[in-house]
C-alpha cells in the first residue's frame, strides 16, 4: 500500500519531488566529499610525513657551525632520538635554469641538497626515497605543477648541466607557503656546485616523544645553540602542508551544511504545501479512525524514500568529484594510507544526512496533531486566525500602489509563514557576501599587513651572506640618492636574550628600525616608538605570556635593560616568532636586514626591482605584489573560485526556494486570489502583490544578511584567517560589489523566480474556488 | 425598458467524454435595467453556474453574454476585471472576505485599486453604506469578530462600493437564519428601489417572493418564469404561495 501511495504521490508532484531529491543528493554529495577529502588529506599528510620522516624540530642556520657542541647536545638530551645536520646549498635564482628559463624571478629560496641518510627524506612521485645519479636533477613538485619543468628537460645549475630525472615531494617545503625549495642532486654534483652558492645548515632533530617538543625547544634555545635562521617544528610543517587543501575542505563543509539546511527548507515547503493540499484527505483519514501514526507513516515513508534515493545518488556522485579534488592532494602528498577507509567515512556522513532528514520530517509532521478532522472536512483548509495589523489599513493608504501595499501587509500579517523564506534569503545573502568579502580582503593591497609584511612597493632582503651591515649600507646609499623613491625604512634583525621572570632565558629575534613607516596590523597596542618599547608577534606574545603594557627584560651588550611591550601584531613570517623595537644597537650581529621602499610612481616597480637586483646580486629584491602573488597566489585563487561558486549557489538557492515558496503560496492562497479576482483585480495585479511580498522579504533578508556577513561573517572569516597565523582582522569591502551588485543580482533572480512561481495565478478560476 | 443584460444560447459543460454534461444547456435570458430577478431550482440545476457565467466569472463554451451592449466573451481579462470592478457587484453565500483585512478594508478593497488618491472619499462612502445596512460601528473589527449576518451586510457594502449598475448574488441569504435573511432581502429591496438591477440565486421561496421575476431552472434549462409586481410590503403570503405553487408544479 505504501508503495502505491508513494508512486501516486510522486506522479502528482514530480517537479517538487525531484527538486527535493536533487537537494538531498547535493547535500549528501558534499558531505561525503568533505569526509573523503578530510580522511585523504590527513591520511596523505601523515603518510607523507611518516615516509619522509619529517624532522620534529628544525633550525636553519647560516654561518659557522659548531658540530661538536651540537653532537654533545643531541647525545645528552633525553628527548632526542635522531639528530643530523643537512647541508642546503642556497643558489641565486639566476643560477638555476630549467628548460631554458631561469628562476631569477622566483621568490623562493632555491637550492640543492643531497638525499638524507637518516630522516627528512626527499620522496619521488611514488613516495620512494630517491637518490640522484650523477648528472641527474630531481625538481620540487611545485615546478612540475606550474609547468617550469618536465622529465627529460635539460637544466643548468651553477653552469653545470643536468637532466631532469624526476620530481620530488618534500615534506618540509612542498607548499608554496614555505619559502625554500630543495632540488636533489648526487653527492658528487653537490660537491662540484658547493662554490656556486652559500651553504645553509638544516639542523634537524627527531624526538622520542613529539609532545616533548616544547621542552626540547626551550632546552635548545637555553643552550644558545646555532640559531641564525628560522626555526620550524613538526606541527608547523603539518599546518603548512594542510593549508591550501584544508581551506578548500572547510569551504565544502560550510557549503554542505548550508545545502542540508536548504534541503530542510525544501522539505518543509513541499511538505507543508502537501499538507495544505491534502487537508481534507487527512481529515477524512482521521475521521474514519486511521491512527495518527499511520498517517504520519505514509509521509515518513515517502520522505525516507526520497532521502535514501537522494543519498545514494549523492554518494555515487561524490566519487567522480572526489577524483577531481584529490588531484592536488595526490600530486603534492601522494596516496593516503587510509584512502581505502575514506569511502566508509563518506558513507557515514551520508547516513548522518539521511537520519537528519528523517528526524526533521518527523518534526514537521508533528503538526498533524493539530489538524481537526471536522475543520478539515468542512473547510478543506486550515482556518488561519485572521490577523490584521492595526496600523496598516488600506483605507488609510494614499502613498503606495494598493497591490504593493497588500503584498507588504500580507508579509507583516503572516510573519511566521514568511520566516522560512526570509531565513533562506538571509543565508543566501550571507553565503554570497562573506566569501566575496573574504576574497576582496585577502586580495587587497593591505592584507599583507595582517601577515607581518609592511605595505610598500619594493622589499629588499639581505640575508644568507656575510658582512650584512656593510652590504646594507651600500644599498641604502643608493636609495638615498634615488630620486624615484618616496621613502624607505631599514629594518635590521638581531638576536637578543630575554630574561624571563623566573630567571630563565629565551632567545628573541628583534627587528630594529622605524616601525611607524610601513606599519603592520596591530591586534592590540601600537608599534614601538620610544627607545624602551618592544612589540611582539602574536605567537611570541602567547609563548612569552606577555600582553601590551607588560615589562620585558633584554640582555643588550651584556647588560640587562628593561622594556615595555607596546603592542602585539599578527605575523606569519619567520614561523610567526618575531619582535620589533625602535632602539639602535651596533653591538649585536645582524642576522638579516630588510628594506621596505615606496616609490613615487608605482608603475615603475618592476623596472626598479630589476635595477636594484642587477646592482646588488647578494640581495633579494621583490616587488611586493609579485611576492604576495607567489606566496598567497594559490590561496587567493582558491578563495576567488570559492567566492564565485558560493555566489552562484546562493543565487540558485534564492531562485529555487522563491519558486517553491511562491508555488506553495499560490496553492495556499487560492481562495483569497479568487476573491480578489471576483472583485476586479487582474492576474497582473495579483502577481504584483506576490512580487512585492518577495521583494519585501528579499529587502529584509538582504539587509539582515549583509549585516550578519559583516559581523558574524567577519568573525568566522577571522577564525579562518587566524588559522593562517594572522590575528586582527576586518573585511575590506568592495561596496559596489557587496552592497549594489550582489543585492541586485539576488533581486533579479528572486523576481524571475516569482514570475515563474506565480505562473499558476492565471489558471486560478474564481468559480472553482468560491462556488459553494 | 432598456436591457442591461442579454444571454443568448449559452452552453457550459463540465467533465469529459461520456461523463460530459451540459450544466447550462442553451440558456437564453434577458434582464431589464432596474429589474429584481431571482433564480430558483434544485441542486445541480445550474443556477449558480448561470450567475457566474452572466457576471463573467466563469467562461462559457458557446453562446453570448451581452452586458450594456458589449459581448463580454470578447473582453480581455483586464477589461473583464474592470467591468466587474466598476459596473458589477457580487454577494456570495459565504462572506468571502480576506482574512488579514478588517471589515472596512475589505469593503473598500475593490475601489482602492483605481482610486487610492480619493481614499478618504471612498472611506466616507463605505461608512455611509455601512450605516445604511446597520453595521456602522463595525468598521475596525476583524472579520472573525462579527456575526454571519453582519459579515453578509459587509459583503453587500463591498458589492456596492463602486456604485455598480447590477448586483449579482449567489444564495446571499443561504447561510443565514430567517431573521437575518429577512433583513438582508430588505436591504436588497431598498437598493432595487434606488434603481440598481439585482439578480440572485436562492432556494428560499420567502426570499424569492420579494423579487419581481423568478426564473426556474432544471437540468441546465430555464423551464419557467413567474412574474410578480414590485414588492411593497403587502400580500407577502400570497406571493409566497404563488412561488411555492410553481415549485410544486415543477416538482422542485
Amino acid at each position: 500500500m505504501y508503495y502505491k501511495l508513494i508512486k501516486n504521490d510522486f506522479q502528482k508532484s514530480k517537479a517538487v519531488t525531484l527538486t527535493t531529491v536533487f537537494f538531498v543528493a547535493a547535500a549528501a554529495m558534499l558531505v561525503s566529499l568533505a569526509m573523503i577529502l578530510v580522511i585523504n588529506l590527513t591520511g596523505a599528510i601523515d603518510s607523507l610525513m611518516t615516509k619522509a620522516k619529517t624532522p620534529h624540530f628544525m633550525q636553519m642556520h647560516a654561518g659557522e657551525l659548531d658540530m661538536e657542541r651540537l653532537n654533545i647536545f643531541a647525545e645528552e638530551s633525553e628527548f632526542v632520538e635522531e639528530f643530523q645536520v643537512l647541508e642546503f646549498l642556497n643558489l641565486e635564482g639566476s643560477q638555476i635554469i630549467l628548460a631554458g628559463s631561469s628562476l631569477a624571478h622566483s621568490l623562493q629560496d632555491n637550492g640543492v641538497a643531497t638525499q638524507s641518510k637518516k630522516f627528512d627524506y626527499l620522496l619521488d612521485l611514488d613516495s620512494k626515497i630517491k637518490t640522484a645519479a650523477d648528472g641527474e636533477l630531481h625538481v620540487p613538485i611545485s615546478y612540475m605543477r606550474d609547468g617550469s619543468a618536465r622529465v627529460g628537460d635539460r637544466a643548468l645549475i651553477g653552469g653545470n648541466e643536468f637532466i631532469v630525472a624526476g620530481f620530488l615531494r618534500d615534506s618540509q617545503m612542498n607548499s608554496t607557503l614555505s619559502s625554500s625549495k630543495r632540488f636533489l642532486v648526487s653527492e658528487n654534483d653537490f660537491e662540484d656546485l658547493r662554490s656556486s652558492g652559500s651553504i645553509e645548515y638544516l639542523i634537524e632533530f627527531r624526538l622520542y616523544d613529539l609532545s616533548a617538543l616544547g621542552a626540547f625547544e626551550a632546552a635548545y634555545n637555553a643552550e644558545g645553540l646555532e640559531s641564525n635562521g628560522p626555526t620550524i617544528t613538526y606541527p608547523l610543517f603539518r599546518m603548512i602542508n594542510s593549508l591550501s587543501d584544508g581551506m578548500m575542505i572547510a569551504v565544502i563543509l560550510l557549503v554542505s551544511i548550508l545545502v542540508v539546511l536548504i534541503a530542510f527548507v525544501c522539505i518543509r515547503f513541499t511538505l507543508l504545501a502537501k499538507i495544505e493540499d491534502d487537508y481534507r484527505e487527512i481529515g477524512v483519514m482521521k475521521a474514519i479512525g486511521l491512527r495518527l501514526a499511520d498517517i504520519k507513516k505514509i509521509y515518513l515513508v515517502k520522505y525516507t524514500a526520497i532521502a535514501l534515493i537522494g543519498a545514494a545518488i549523492g554518494y555515487a556522485l561524490s566519487f567522480p568529484f572526489k577524483e577531481l579534488l584529490l588531484v592536488n592532494i595526490r600530486l603534492f602528498m601522494g596516496e593516503s594510507d587510509s584512502a581505502a577507509l575514506a569511502p566508509l567515512f563518506g558513507a557515514l556522513g551520508v547516513i548522518i544526512v539521511v537520519l537528519a532528514i528523517i528526524i526533521y520530517v518527523n518534526g514537521v509532521l508533528k503538526r498533524f496533531r493539530k489538524i481537526s478532522a471536522a475543520e478539515a472536512i468542512r473547510f478543506g483548509m486550515a482556518q488561519e486566525k485572521g490577523i490584521t495589523s492595526k496600523r496598516m489599513l488600506i483605507s488609510e493608504n494614499r502613498l503606495f500602489n494598493p497591490n504593493i501595499f497588500l503584498g507588504v501587509k500580507d508579509v507583516l500579517a503572516r510573519k511566521s509563514l514568511y520566516a522560512t523564506m526570509l531565513a533562506v534569503l538571509i543565508m543566501s545573502a550571507f553565503i554570497m557576501i562573506v566569501p566575496q568579502n573574504l576574497y576582496n580582503t585577502i586580495s587587497s593591497k593591505n592584507f599583507i599587513t595582517y601577515m607581518g609584511i609592511g605595505r610598500c612597493d619594493l622589499r629588499i632582503d639581505i640575508q644568507q651572506t656575510d658582512k650584512i651591515a656593510e652590504k646594507t649600507a651600500e644599498v641604502t646609499k643608493k636609495i638615498e640618492k634615488d630620486g624615484d623613491i618616496a621613502r624607505y625604512a631599514l629594518l635590521t634583525t638581531k638576536t637578543y636574550v630575554v630574561i624571563m621572570d623566573d630567571g630563565a632565558t629565551e632567545r628573541l629575534k628583534i627587528e630594529l628600525g622605524d616601525h611607524s613607516q610601513f606599519p603592520l596590523e596591530y591586534t592590540e597596542g601600537r608599534a614601538p616608538v620610544a627607545e624602551d618599547e618592544v612589540a611582539l608577534s602574536a605567537i611570541n606574545a602567547r609563548e612569552l605570556k606577555k600582553v601590551t603594557g607588560d615589562p620585558i627584560s633584554l640582555l643588550i651588550n651584556g647588560a640587562e635593560k628593561n622594556f615595555t611591550i607596546s603592542g602585539v601584531y599578527s605575523d606569519v613570517t619567520n614561523g610567526g616568532k618575531t619582535a620589533k623595537a625602535a632602539f639602535a644597537d651596533d653591538t649585536a650581529e645582524t642576522m638579516w636586514s630588510i628594506i621596505n621602499i615606496e616609490l613615487l610612481d608605482d608603475t615603475i616597480v618592476k623596472s626598479k626591482a630589476q635595477e636594484y637586483q642587477d646592482s646588488f646580486g647578494f640581495a633579494k629584491v621583490s616587488a611586493i605584489d609579485e611576492y604576495v602573488l607567489q606566496t598567497f597566489g594559490s590561496t587567493i585563487s582558491s578563495v576567488k573560485m570559492a567566492a564565485y561558486a558560493a555566489a552562484a549557489i546562493a543565487l540558485f538557492i534564492c531562485a529555487l526556494v522563491t519558486l517553491l515558496f511562491m508555488k506553495m503560496l499560490v496553492s495556499k492562497d487560492r481562495y483569497s486570489i479568487a476573491v480578489m479576482k471576483a472583485f476586479g483585480y487582474t492576474t497582473p495585479d495579483i502577481r504584483m502583490q506576490f512580487a512585492s511580498r518577495s521583494v519585501f522579504v528579499l529587502l529584509v533578508g538582504t539587509v539582515t544578511g549583509t549585516l550578519l556577513a559583516n559581523t558574524l561573517g567577519q568573525a568566522l572569516a577571522g577564525q579562518a584567517i587566524a588559522y593562517v597565523g594572522a590575528s586582527a582582522f576586518s573585511f575590506t569591502i568592495n561596496p559596489v560589489l557587496s552592497y549594489l551588485l550582489s543585492p541586485l543580482l539576488m533581486l533579479s533572480f528572486v523576481m524571475i523566480a516569482t514570475v515563474a512561481g506565480t505562473a499558476g495565478l492565471g489558471q486560478i478560476k474564481i468559480s472553482e474556488n468560491i462556488k459553494e | 425598458m432598456k436591457k442591461i443584460l442579454i444571454a443568448e444560447n449559452i452552453v457550459k459543460s463540465f467533465g469529459v467524454g461520456s461523463e460530459k454534461r451540459n450544466v447550462l444547456d442553451s440558456v437564453s435570458v434577458e434582464v431589464n435595467e432596474g429589474e429584481f430577478v431571482a433564480v430558483m431550482g434544485p441542486s445541480g440545476s445550474g443556477k449558480t453556474t448561470l450567475i457566474f457565467a452572466l457576471s463573467g466569472m466563469d467562461n462559457i463554451d458557446s453562446g453570448k453574454v451581452i452586458f450594456e451592449d458589449r459581448d463580454i466573451s470578447t473582453l480581455s481579462e483586464k477589461e473583464m476585471a474592470a467591468l466587474r470592478r466598476i459596473k458589477m457587484g457580487f454577494v456570495f453565500q459565504q462572506p468571502t472576505m480576506l482574512k488579514n483585512l478588517n471589515i472596512l478594508d475589505n469593503i473598500v478593497l475593490p475601489s482602492m485599486r483605481d482610486n487610492r488618491k480619493k481614499g478618504s472619499k471612498i472611506s466616507v462612502n463605505a461608512k455611509t453604506l455601512m450605516g445604511k445596512v446597520g453595521i456602522a460601528e463595525l468598521e475596525k473589527r476583524d472579520i472573525t469578530q462579527v456575526s454571519g449576518g453582519q459579515l453578509q451586510r459587509a459583503g453587500i457594502c463591498r458589492a456596492l462600493i463602486n456604485s455598480p449598475k447590477i448586483v449579482f448574488g449567489d444564495e446571499p441569504t443561504g447561510s443565514l437564519n430567517s431573521k437575518a435573511s429577512q433583513e438582508i432581502i430588505e436591504i436588497f429591496s431598498e437598493l432595487n428601489r434606488e434603481g440598481i438591477t439585482i439578480m440572485f440565486v436562492t432556494h428560499d421561496a420567502t426570499v424569492a417572493a420579494q423579487t419581481e421575476r423568478i426564473l426556474f431552472m432544471i437540468d441546465g434549462k430555464i423551464v419557467s418564469e413567474v412574474h410578480l409586481p414590485k414588492f411593497d410590503g403587502s400580500e407577502l403570503e400570497v406571493r409566497i404561495e404563488k412561488v411555492r405553487g410553481e415549485m410544486r408544479k415543477l416538482g422542485i
